[in-house]
């Protein structure tokens, strides 16, 4: 077997990033089927908000007794096997569920070569974990807002009103418990406790869901489908501009910081400039190759990442929705969320967190008078970091001829061009694929929303919510649990990481974060969700 | 750890931070160099040009 | 011609077929390969001998690959 990258399509077959590609791209493609009348991903189960039983002269709407916590979408939006998919019931659709993504997931570790048993062990536990924590974070005690509790007629009573939001911070916490406390139960999970691949998969479903906010939001209007796919193509390019500024200021920022304050050589300061200032562990990867630094430096770096992204993670979303800049420029804080937090995974976490946060928080303040679709935030704050995940290949090829040609100068080396391909995300090309196919659906045989495309767009919704509602939270689900079980806080505690940890500490809350709301200010302020109205 | 066995550990994909030893990593900087204060200087007028190109072409900007 | 990099923890180390050499650095790595391959008659004699060092993204430990799976792969021409 050979690991190395010769030809452009070397890892097709054995790299997560392009298994993420086929997950999503194969599930984005079994959800087109239903334009067809054919719905075949109906089985994927998703919870709702729960109570054990409903007061008295309450109504099952929002909320609904234990036995109704969990339902295959196929129940509620096939056109064409509704029955079928009501006969699974809650079990029947968890354990199908289980199945197909147990089938789909165990042939990429295949592939990958990992440990199969190990694998599937490993994310037979994850899966019915992620489960158990979705269901217990859907409580209404948890997840019902005010809105939610006044929909369903429930008497007033005290609820954290953290929607869909309590899920995953209890799958992070039950995650970082297992991660922290339970470290040899963590190394067994390892195999198959993967967030990055989770959240490139989940990333490529959410361009599903990109494609698809304008066909839901033609539901309700035709000016507001033509509102929404605007919103998201302004968000594609305010967050090209904002990237490449922010990058250029990062990475020398944090490359001074390092030299002149902390005294770091070179090479540790250049991927520790991309480690902390962007897109972390792949940066920091990305820069020790083009640095020619030893493994090890990027090694360390990136253990340092995947902590702080944590951190990031857990501080972020609550400060960005309550204390600013909060619900007046909730897309500033999506982008800035992208900009600051590292690896894709914390990132779009962390983003997916502000969304709920967010749509809470907007629709008790106007007594649900605004309602936000669900996920614009979300994307505002993935929209980045995929600018961000592309920039990087072509930043470290300049870096690569910079420490090449002027700083080692090693006769008779040169650095080929293919590098920049060789350190693209391919899951990328997976996520705008989805975008564009449903985009063009709205444009084309959708009619931009008019009278006489809805039938077609009503038929891709179907197929279309599948994917982007229920797998893509289910992946983020798996995402925050899997991003506990690999986080290990002890590690900031390590001694030859001394120095480093204060450089990130020192580095991202006094100039990286500021700075990355500052650029999302300037690209994104004023630029508003279109409500769906009360008949969202 | 000796070499041999860091080289075993090496093949089987297992090169952690706390296998290898770290202070070269984070000792002996080289002195400052010309070429890193043109890099430095290089990325921040890029970003001050693509900030105000931004700000012009961005339709969200704060600038429209 | 193709040889595959990895780094041990102490030095840098190229490899092709039985070719295997080491060095602490680089500079010293490709000095070392061009001695190696003047010694088997592998160095063209007239003009350039273009040599590819794949990195081996087997030692970056697995739980990095998912976050990026390539490190670098450098052209080195020696005679040039």
């Amino acid at each position: 077997m050979t690991n190395q990258e010769r030809k452009w399509y070397t890892g097709m077959l054995t790299q997560e990033d392009w298994w993420a590609v086929w997950l999503g791209l194969g599930f984005f493609l079994l959800g087109l089927l239903s334009i067809g009348g054919i719905d075949v991903l109906g089985w994927i189960t998703y919870p709702k908000k729960w109570v054990f039983s409903l007061p008295e002269g309450a109504v099952a709407k929002k909320i609904v007794t234990v036995n109704h916590a969990f339902y295959p979408l196929g129940a509620k939006y096939s056109q064409t096997a509704k029955d079928f998919y009501k006969g699974l019931g809650p079990i029947g659709g968890i354990l199908m569920t289980y199945l197909v993504f147990t089938v789909a997931t165990s042939i990429g570790a295949y592939f990958m070569r990992w440990d199969l048993k190990k694998y599937i062990t490993g994310w037979t536990i994850i899966f019915f974990l992620t489960y158990l924590t979705w269901f217990v974070g859907h409580h209404a005690f948890f997840s019902a807002s005010v809105v939610d509790l006044k929909k369903s007629h429930f008497p007033e009573m005290f609820t954290l009103s953290l929607g869909g939001g309590a899920s995953f911070i209890l799958a992070l916490i039950v995650g970082l418990v297992i991660g922290n406390f339970f470290k040899p139960f963590a190394q067994y999970l390892s195999t198959a406790a993967k967030p990055e691949w989770f959240i490139k998969t989940a990333i490529v479903f959410l361009g599903v869901k990109v494609g698809y906010l304008p066909i839901k939001a033609a539901a309700t209007s035709q000016k507001l489908g033509h509102a929404v796919a605007g919103l998201t193509f302004d968000l594609f390019v305010a967050g090209a501009a904002a990237t490449i500024v922010a990058y250029m200021i990062f990475w020398p920022g944090v490359y001074l910081i390092s030299r002149k304050i902390f005294k770091l050589p070179r090479a540790t300061a250049a991927v520790l400039g991309s480690g902390i200032s962007i897109c972390g562990v792949s940066a920091a990867v990305a820069t020790g190759g083009a640095v020619r630094a030893k493994p090890v430096v990027s090694i360390m770096v990136s253990a340092l990442v995947v902590v702080w992204a944590v951190i990031e993670l857990v501080i972020l979303p609550g400060f960005f929705t309550h204390v600013w800049p909060g619900t007046g420029d909730p897309l500033v804080a999506g982008s800035a969320m992208g900009m600051s937090v590292k690896t894709d995974g914390a990132d779009a976490a962390a983003g997916e967190l502000l969304d709920e946060f967010m749509r809470a928080k907007i629709s008790a303040e106007t007594d649900g008078k605004v309602v936000w679709p669900e996920g614009i935030i979300t994307t505002s704050a993935v929209m980045t970091k995929v600018w961000i995940d592309m920039f990087i290949g072509l930043w470290a090829f300049v870096l690569a001829m910079i420490w090449v040609y002027k700083i080692d100068k090693r006769p008779g080396e040169r650095v080929p061009f293919s590098e920049v391909w060789h350190r693209f995300p391919k899951f990328v090309i997976g996520y705008f694929v989805a975008w564009f196919v449903y985009l063009a659906i709205f444009f084309g045989p959708g009619h931009a929303g008019a009278a006489d495309g809805m039938a077609v767009l009503k038929a891709a919704k179907v197929g279309a919510i599948n994917v982007e509602k229920g797998m893509r939270k289910l992946f983020f689900m798996l995402t925050f649990m899997s991003l506990g079980i690999i986080t290990d806080f002890a590690k900031l505690k390590e001694a030859q990481f001394g120095k480093m940890v204060w450089v990130y500490f020192v580095a991202l809350f006094c100039f990286i974060i500021p700075v990355a709301v500052l650029i999302a200010y300037l690209f994104h302020h004023g630029m508003m969700i279109p409500t769906l109205g009360a008949a969202g | 750890m000796g070499a041999e066995e860091k080289r075993k550990e090496c093949h089987s994909g297992s090169l952690t931070g706390d296998a290898l030893e770290a202070e070269d990593v984070l000792a002996n900087a080289e002195e400052w160099s010309p070429v890193e204060t043109k890099l430095v200087v290089w990325s921040f007028a890029i970003a001050v040009i693509a900030l105000i190109v931004g700000l012009i072409v961005v339709p969200t900007s704060v600038l429209h | 011609m193709d040889f595959s990099i990895h780094h041990d923890g102490k030095d840098w180390v190229a490899s092709c077929g039985d070719i295997s050499v080491a060095a602490p650095d680089l500079d010293s790595l490709d000095r070392k390969v061009e001695s190696e391959l003047g010694k088997r008659g592998l160095l063209s004699e007239q003009g350039k001998t273009m040599v590819r060092m794949c990195f081996d993204t087997r030692t970056i430990p697995e739980w990095i690959r998912q976050y990026a799976q390539h490190y670098f792969n450098r052209v080195v021409v020696f005679g040039g």
